[in-house]
């Protein structure tokens, strides 16, 4: 049988052809096929390591410190702080051994002898003499031994990170560069909207446009005047409409995404601005515009409680995630939170209050986020009590908040949606642009699996899909006939997005393989994909 | 049309006549001694809600201003002008700064401060010899 003897593998001239083995055969001996394994190395006469570093490994685990030393100063190519280094681990451990054993004046004769000769931190030297007096400073590092096994695979595994890679490979190599590959493609699959998972070896991976939501399945004619406002469920089985008509509804979504109606909710006596799912999807909030907000029971569509009688309304509302509490922005500067009865339980009022158009709790509780004076991003940390503000340059039209609570999504004045983490360390905001938004209130929302992507309406009628990570734009859908004002993807189904509109319909779009046939007499359309 | 995005104002303001949506407040108010064809207007720092139309320019007796109309985003109703370039230094003062022609306002306790009837706002403007 021939062997090449050229010097590189692969078409890029990048691979070196002993590297490349060497690693093969170190993914052999882990995966546990020993003789294949070394039938490589006979074969391709590279061995994984070399011997010493062999006997030096078996003399680690076997706890033969001193032979590991001298087998140690065999291997030229380590530097002296590196052969330190190492020789200071192995004593150390020797130094623990002894301990666990309570063989105290061994331990303190390696600390006073060969230990302190290193020359190494002596801030490390007090801690283990520390150590041997005190029982709960030693607990306090962890050192919890069963075995010696356990800790002396540790250590090795520490020696690895000083030893210089070329000598003694470090663990899993080959199957972290896979990994590497597999996650570059990942990343670059601006449509990927399914488990990272789904990715194989055998191609590189990219998926069509067909994976995110571009066919209208559905058209839904309820109301009567324009649809400000749509939102599913958490568990992504109602959705939720309000709409210039004065009413909400609420809908059913069905296993294979159908969508029915359920209740139409009426008694505001203005266009209802939002509706609010509480988290545990068994009510629901809906604000009227600067009027009152009020919360219905899900399954029979009844009005428990308004809110607001008497005050200069709301302009907007959300749950705290016990469901049992709600936050609303005051018309008249401020924030009230209100529970189930009605009742007032804290309030934010007065002259210095801003004003509040916006406004969201994270899902863990944690904070207030609210859009104030216009341009103000204010995460307010509730139990901490502090505030962290970041500020725009253009005016603010809408809040969206992640449902893991790391980001807060905006739709600013300036035809740009911007992305900021909620944890604060991002110094700038990840853009978002394409779409146009003048004066009027266009909303936008995460989704997509693993919220990979952006989606929001926009004032020229069509619903724009961006890759989260790239920023790049992904889909235009047409089909509406007047502006989109809001869009929903449900949580719990990647493939199923609803958007609102001016022209009075929902429309709910989905993938091509779902659903071959229209319903409700509804007008074809399709979406561009870029 | 959608949810039109408003911006509301605390304080003694002006507000459009026929829709009431909020536009200046009094304290924005840098001169009160303006006037145009319809009758008195004042010069502001800032307006809200208000939308701006074609540039064009005009000649007012302090001489040729480019100015933008300025219409309420809620109604349409023109509602004054913004000053976009003065011709001189002397005029400079006026660049960003809107004016409001009071018979299309109306004060925040519903005094129509203009009176009279209405016609296109006009195109002439004086400045008092103080200013």
């Amino acid at each position: 049988m021939e062997m090449s003897s050229s010097d590189k593998v692969g078409t890029k001239d990048l691979i070196r052809r002993c590297e490349f083995v060497r690693v093969i055969i170190q993914s052999l001996y882990s995966l546990g096929y020993w003789k294949s394994a070394s039938l490589l190395e006979e074969e391709s006469r590279i061995m994984l390591q070399s011997p010493e570093i062999s006997l030096f490994q078996s003399q680690i685990l076997e706890g033969k410190w001193d032979e590991s030393i001298a087998t140690l100063d065999c291997i030229r190519e380590l530097s002296p702080e590196a052969r330190n280094s190492a020789v200071f681990l192995i004593l150390q451990q020797k130094f623990w051994e002894y301990l666990d054993r309570d063989d105290t004046s061994e331990a303190l004769v390696i600390l006073r002898g060969r230990m302190s000769q290193l020359g190494v931190d002596k801030g490390k030297l007090h801690m283990l003499a520390c150590c041997i007096i005190s029982r709960s400073k030693r607990e306090e590092i962890g050192r919890k031994l069963k075995g010696g096994d356990e800790s002396r695979r540790k250590l090795l595994n520490e020696l690895r990170l000083i030893i210089p890679p070329s000598i003694m490979i470090p663990e899993g190599r080959l199957e972290h560069l896979a990994e590497l590959a597999l996650l570059l493609q990942h990343e670059r699959c601006i449509y990927h909207n399914s488990p990272k998972d789904s990715i194989s070896l055998y191609s590189d991976h990219h998926c069509g446009p067909d994976q995110i939501p571009t066919q209208t399945l559905q058209i839904l004619h309820q109301h009567e005047h324009e649809v400000w406002y749509v939102q599913f469920s958490n568990k992504g089985d109602y959705l939720a409409s309000s709409s210039r008509d004065y009413n909400a509804v609420i809908w059913t979504v069905a296993g294979d995404g159908d969508i029915s109606l359920k209740h139409i909710l009426r008694g505001h006596q203005k266009p209802v601005s939002l509706v609010a799912w509480s988290p545990d999807d068994k009510l629901l909030l809906t604000c009227g515009n600067r009027e009152l907000v009020k919360v219905w029971d899900v399954q029979t569509g009844n009005c428990k409680v308004t809110i607001g009688k008497g005050s200069s309304g709301f302009s907007s509302c959300a749950w705290f995630p016990d469901s049992q509490r709600i936050v609303c922005g005051l018309c008249d500067n401020g924030i009230c939170i209100y529970d189930l009865e009605g009742v007032e339980h804290d309030t934010w009022r007065g002259e210095r209050m801003p004003k509040i158009s916006d406004l969201s709790v994270t899902p863990d509780g944690m904070n207030l986020i609210s859009i104030c004076d216009e341009k103000d991003i204010r995460i307010y940390a509730l139990e901490a009590k502090t505030e962290r503000v970041i500020s725009e340059n253009q005016s603010i039209m809408s809040l969206f908040v992640s449902k893991d609570g790391q980001y807060l999504l905006v739709n600013l004045n300036n035809q740009e949606i911007h992305i900021w983490d909620v944890c604060g360390t991002w110094r700038v905001p990840l853009k978002y642009m394409g779409h146009k938004q003048g004066q009027y209130v266009i909303r936008s929302c995460f989704g997509g699996f693993d919220n990979a992507f952006v989606a929001s309406g926009s004032e020229d009628a069509q619903v724009y899909i961006w890759h989260r990570q790239s920023c790049k734009l992904v889909a235009q859908l047409s089909g509406h006939s007047s502006m989109v004002n809001c869009v929903s993807w449900n949580p719990a189904n990647p493939k199923l997005m609803a958007s609102a509109s001016d022209d009075c319909t929902i429309r709910i779009w989905g993938v091509q393989q779902a659903r071959p046939s229209l319903k409700n007499h509804a007008h074809a359309s399709h979406g561009t994909c870029i | 049309m959608g949810r039109l995005h408003l911006s509301y104002l605390d304080g003694r303001m002006y507000t459009c006549k026929y829709c009431y949506t909020h536009l200046a407040l009094v304290d924005d108010i840098i001169s009160k001694t303006f006037h145009c064809n319809n009758g008195k207007a004042y010069l502001f720092n800032k307006a809200v809600n208000v939308s701006l139309g074609e540039k064009a320019e005009r000649m007012m007796t302090t001489g040729l201003h480019t100015v933008a109309d300025l219409f309420c985003i809620a109604c349409g109703s023109i509602v004054g002008w913004k000053y976009e370039v003065a011709p001189d230094r002397i005029q400079k003062y006026k660049e960003g700064k809107y004016i409001l022609v009071m018979r299309k306002v109306v004060d925040f306790d519903g005094t129509n401060l203009g009176g009279g009837n209405e016609s296109q706002a006009g195109a002439s403007d004086a400045d008092d010899a103080g200013y």
